[in-house]
């Protein structure tokens, strides 16, 4: 079921609203995109993986106390220790379907430039797709799932926060 | 035989100081791929769990050396060079698959998934006494440890029982006892960093890096830290420790212990020259690396489930081999920041020094405590060795 531009324009809020808090390094506005109900997920993970029912995740956070969880691993438990860098996401919405119980289904192309701290100097970090499932429990859109699958199947570096 | 490498290396006369330049030089790395990788010692390069079915296959690197790894129809798991026989072009391009044969595009020779030659055309105006079974795709020399599959490029390395020293009962461990392993997924990266770095990892940094262990109240399980006489392989030993303070966490279950013996909870291999391998709480890690040169190593962990896992142990190991102890894992995403930070740093001149159970300048134990930093040496004393440094007078 195709889906009204209006809503459309929502969807895509939503996004860019989770695109500029991973960019910024807002880890509860993060978690604010993923709607609370306790089945809340996110998922990052190869395509290599992915194309072959491998479950193994680069992040695995499937119920909504990982989601919170991995607010206190960035904020909290990994303080300190890691060479920080900062992200730049770019999304191209590929397509929207409604599904019959309300949930929106999208899928999109996602980039994700990084530019460490020590460095100075911006490289590829990801290239992949989004599979987000949109709910609209409380009247405004957020992330029930999200699954970032990546093409990139070897990382240059470590991942600190999701993508 | 003495290294001929010019400025030579200064390796100090203490047996816990390094020289930091072995680390970075272009020079060092192009001696270690002759002495070390391409020399008598062998390398793990895949576990037969990866590859369960007939044609299942995988590509992979010794150094700089490609290879293709592939259960044949008779159900062997074979490790080819992934090179064509005759004119030496890359057979395969995927890093995993299955195929029942292997077409080479340039002349389009073709190999069954055993390594036979199957078919070349134009055979008939072929070199005098041509036959195809001269030609199969070329092999390393491989064996294998409970499924874990092993190669080395030199007639001369000792069998790999011999090889692993003393190492096999804790490499079993790892691998549930009996290495009748399921594959549940890969997690691959690049880290800048030197091979050397990536596996010197002590047992004094676990719960000063990792602030999770402090957080959760998570002490260190009492156990053993040896290694082996000869490549000094690295073994970790200890019952299993549980958080007392899960409060930090919503979800405990990342650090959930559903396995039968907590005796045999957490065991780590740091086997010469890089192979790492780890078994800690229910997750089981056997991470490949490769060293394509002085600055990068890439690893590929590969997480396991064991082949009689029920659905629920299946889907909790794959819970906590996401989260636990990978490159973006709860306690070892701050390793992977210190591979990087280490390899930098080590561009500064001079030594660098272990403490940490350090008792004496002119000997090493082989048997030390858990959070020593110790246990590495022997395996540095075989590095330097091999690689021919002598130490200069104290």
């Amino acid at each position: 079921m195709t889906v009204a531009p209006d809503l459309l324009a929502r969807l895509d809020m939503l996004q860019a609203r989770y695109l500029d808090a991973l960019d910024s390094k807002n880890m509860p506005g993060w978690l604010d995109c993923f709607s609370t109900a306790a089945a809340a997920a996110y998922v990052c993970t190869a395509l290599e993986n992915y194309e072959r029912n491998l479950p193994v995740a680069l992040m695995l956070d499937d119920c909504r106390a990982r989601l919170e969880d991995r607010v206190t691993y960035i904020t909290e438990i990994w303080k300190g220790t890691f060479q920080d860098y900062r992200t730049r996401h770019f999304v191209q919405r590929l397509e929207a379907t409604a599904q019959a119980d309300g949930v929106i289904a999208m899928r999109s192309n996602v980039s994700v430039l990084y530019t460490p701290e020590d460095t100075g100097g911006s490289e590829v970090l990801a290239i992949g797709s989004y599979y987000d499932k949109v709910c609209f429990a409380t009247g405004e859109p957020l992330f029930l799932a999200k699954s970032a699958v990546l093409d990139t199947r070897v990382l240059p570096r470590y991942l600190v926060y999701p993508l | 035989m003495s290294s001929g490498i010019v400025p030579p290396v200064r390796w100090p006369a203490r047996v816990n100081e390094l020289p930091k330049e072995v680390f970075v030089r272009e020079d060092v790395f192009e001696e270690e791929l002759v002495r070390i990788y391409y020399g008598e010692e062998w390398h793990a390069v895949a576990h037969e769990g990866e590859l369960p079915n007939p044609g299942d296959f995988k590509t992979f690197a010794v150094g700089r050396v490609p290879l293709l790894i592939a259960r044949g129809n008779d159900g062997t798991v074979r490790v080819f060079f992934n090179a064509c026989s005759h004119r030496g072009n890359q057979i395969e391009t995927a890093s995993l698959g299955n195929k029942r044969e292997f077409e080479c595009p340039y002349h389009r020779w073709l190999f069954d998934a055993n390594g036979r030659l199957a078919g070349c055309p134009n055979e008939r105006e072929f070199s005098p006494g041509f036959a195809r079974a001269d030609y199969p795709l070329r092999q390393p020399r491989t064996a294998s440890f409970l499924g874990l599959i092993f190669v080395t490029f030199s007639a001369r390395t000792p069998s790999l029982e011999d090889w692993m020293e003393e190492i096999a009962p804790t490499l079993a461990d790892v691998m549930l006892g009996d290495g009748r392993l399921q594959l549940i997924g890969y997690q691959k990266v690049r880290y800048k960093t030197n091979w050397k770095a990536y596996c010197d990892n002590d047992g004094y940094h676990a719960p000063l890096l990792h602030r999770a262990f402090r957080l959760l109240n998570w002490q260190g399980g009492k156990g053993r830290q040896f290694a082996t006489r000869g490549r000094g392989h690295i073994g970790f030993e200890s019952a299993l420790s549980l958080a007392s303070d899960t409060s930090l966490l919503h979800d405990p279950s990342i650090i959930a212990f559903k396995g039968t013996d907590p005796s045999k909870g957490s065991r780590v291999i740091e086997m010469f020259p890089m192979f790492v391998a780890t078994k800690h709480l229910d997750v089981v890690n056997l991470r490949f690396s490769i060293a394509p040169g002085v600055d990068e190593t890439e690893v590929h962990y590969a997480y396991f489930a064991h082949a009689d896992d029920d659905a629920d142990m299946v889907r909790h190991r794959v819970r906590q081999s996401s989260n636990l102890l990978g490159p973006c894992g709860l306690i070892s995403m701050e390793d992977a920041s210190i591979f990087h930070r280490v390899h930098i740093g080590n561009r500064t001149p001079g030594t660098v020094a272990f403490q940490k159970g350090v008792k004496d300048f002119t000997a090493m134990a082989h048997e030390v405590l858990q959070n020593d930093e110790t246990g590495n040496l022997p395996r540095w004393e075989h590095y330097r060795a091999l690689m021919g440094f002598d130490r200069v007078p104290a």
